[in-house]
């Protein structure tokens, strides 16, 4: 996937990569952060997507 | 246009704020607080120590930030006393600085947020007053950090989610740690005896004394400041500082004194209104089936709905399960509180890796815990929902 992006949790630092997505959570690799479910929410701290900004690779 | 006022600016109202505006540019906010307003992650209270975080390096976003990005009328230090529902309008209090006066202010709303959090339970202790200490906010953060500065001792009550991880917080970074609860192990109504016996063991790897199946009868005061806690089986607990860690009330005063039904917490529909049509509420102070749930995740599942509701697309909210993290240093746990006491558990795993899944009487799964290597399996657990 090009321009593939990773966003990160401004409250714990988890990281989202685009490229790699959360297979067990059923968010497929290559999952474009805009089509992350709105209702998602941090694995490790529970904010909503809001909480989270994008960094280029 | 009146704006929507949302009472409180914990994580619920800030995350509520944050969601209408995401959605509507223009409809306008008025956060109201009795508390300063600045953004932190309260969970991050009780591992701030092992983050290496002071209390102010746990702001996230302070009151000019917040301002800024959320486009709303922000007060803060300022207690609501009032709420006429006839009028849609609510009575504030504002200290005025310069002349040491309160003012009374009436502010009107189109619909008003009830975000108003929960307060720690009060101790029915002789001698608790003014010698055991909550922490349920930044705050009280700032403070407890001042008095633990050159102490060594500390006395937790309390082995639940707050007291465990303060437990695991404090000891770890060199505090003499003493627990007591009337349990017989530590998360007794959440997770299993085998894993409550290894979270037990992990804490105490870094020397904390648990005092199980005792309550504390009464504290006194020496000369020198140092308290004893004496228990209900005899054993006289030193310290230095007590904590509570009993667990939270909804704060429903306000909703009370405006005639709205609440029981334990604030009563809501699907949609967060309470029994008032331009009154909702979200949070802490809320009861879901007769359940309060003082976790980030459902504060914030209700946001995001309610935002949409106030915004003019009804939308029910849906708690699904969300398991929550426990900060314990040597062991990683992993809960999804079962939703009623009719049940059983069953354990599987060893030592520290433990899988424990509780169902009703029914056979449906209710709730889970993991700990160690097998917090991998929670969307295993999820999906079995």
């Amino acid at each position: 996937m090009n321009n593939s992006k990773i966003w990160q949790c401004s409250t714990c630092d988890f990281v989202y990569s685009e490229a790699a997505g959360i297979p067990e959570e059923n968010i497929h690799p290559g999952t474009a952060w805009q089509d992350v479910p709105e209702d998602w929410l941090c694995p490790d701290c529970a904010m909503g997507k809001e909480d989270f900004d994008m960094h280029e690779v | 246009m009146k704006p929507i006022v949302i009472i409180g600016a914990g994580h619920a109202g800030l995350t509520l704020a944050r969601e209408i505006r995401a959605l509507d540019k223009a409809m306008p906010i008025t956060i109201i607080s009795q508390d300063p307003i600045q953004a932190y992650y309260k969970p991050n209270l009780s591992k701030a120590l092992s983050m290496n975080k002071s209390a102010d390096q746990l702001i996230m976003k302070q009151l000019r930030a917040l301002k800024r990005d959320l486009d709303a009328e922000l007060l803060e230090n300022t207690p609501v006393f009032k709420i006429s529902h006839e009028k849609k309008s609510i009575l504030c209090q504002a200290r005025d600085s310069e002349n040491n006066k309160q003012e009374t202010f009436e502010l009107p709303y189109e619909n008003l947020i009830l975000a108003t959090g929960a307060n720690p339970i009060p101790l029915p202790i002789k001698g608790a007053s003014g010698n055991v200490v909550s922490v349920n906010t930044l705050q009280d953060y700032s403070q407890f950090r001042k008095i633990i500065k050159d102490k060594k001792q500390i006395l937790i009550i309390g082995a639940g989610f707050v007291g465990c991880e303060f437990a695991s917080d404090l000891s770890s970074n060199g505090y003499q740690v003493d627990v007591v609860d009337r349990a017989t192990w530590p998360l007794e109504k959440v997770v299993p005896e085998q894993m409550g016996t290894e979270i037990k063991h992990a804490i105490s790897k870094d020397g904390v004394n648990w005092h199980f199946q005792s309550t504390v009868n009464e504290i006194v005061k020496d000369n020198q400041g140092k308290l004893s806690a004496h228990l209900s089986n005899g054993t006289i607990i030193l310290s230095h500082v007590i904590i509570s860690a009993v667990g939270l009330l909804p704060n429903i005063q306000l909703a009370k004194d405006t005639g709205l039904i609440t029981d334990k917490g604030i009563v809501v529909d699907d949609y967060s209104r309470t029994s008032h049509y331009a009154i909702y509420a979200l949070g802490d102070c809320v009861e879901y089936d007769g359940q309060s749930l003082p976790f980030i995740a459902p504060a914030t599942l209700a946001a995001k709905s309610l935002a949409k509701t106030l915004t003019g697309n009804k939308t029910k909210l849906v708690l699904t399960p969300q398991p929550v993290g426990i900060k314990i240093a040597n062991c990683p746990t992993l809960i999804c509180p079962p939703h009623t006491k009719e049940g059983s558990w069953h354990v599987n795993g060893v030592d520290q890796d433990l899988e424990a899944a509780f169902f009703n009487n029914k056979k449906e799964l209710c709730g889970f815990a993991l700990s160690g290597e097998k917090i991998s399996l929670k969307s295993e657990y999820l999906s079995q929902y």
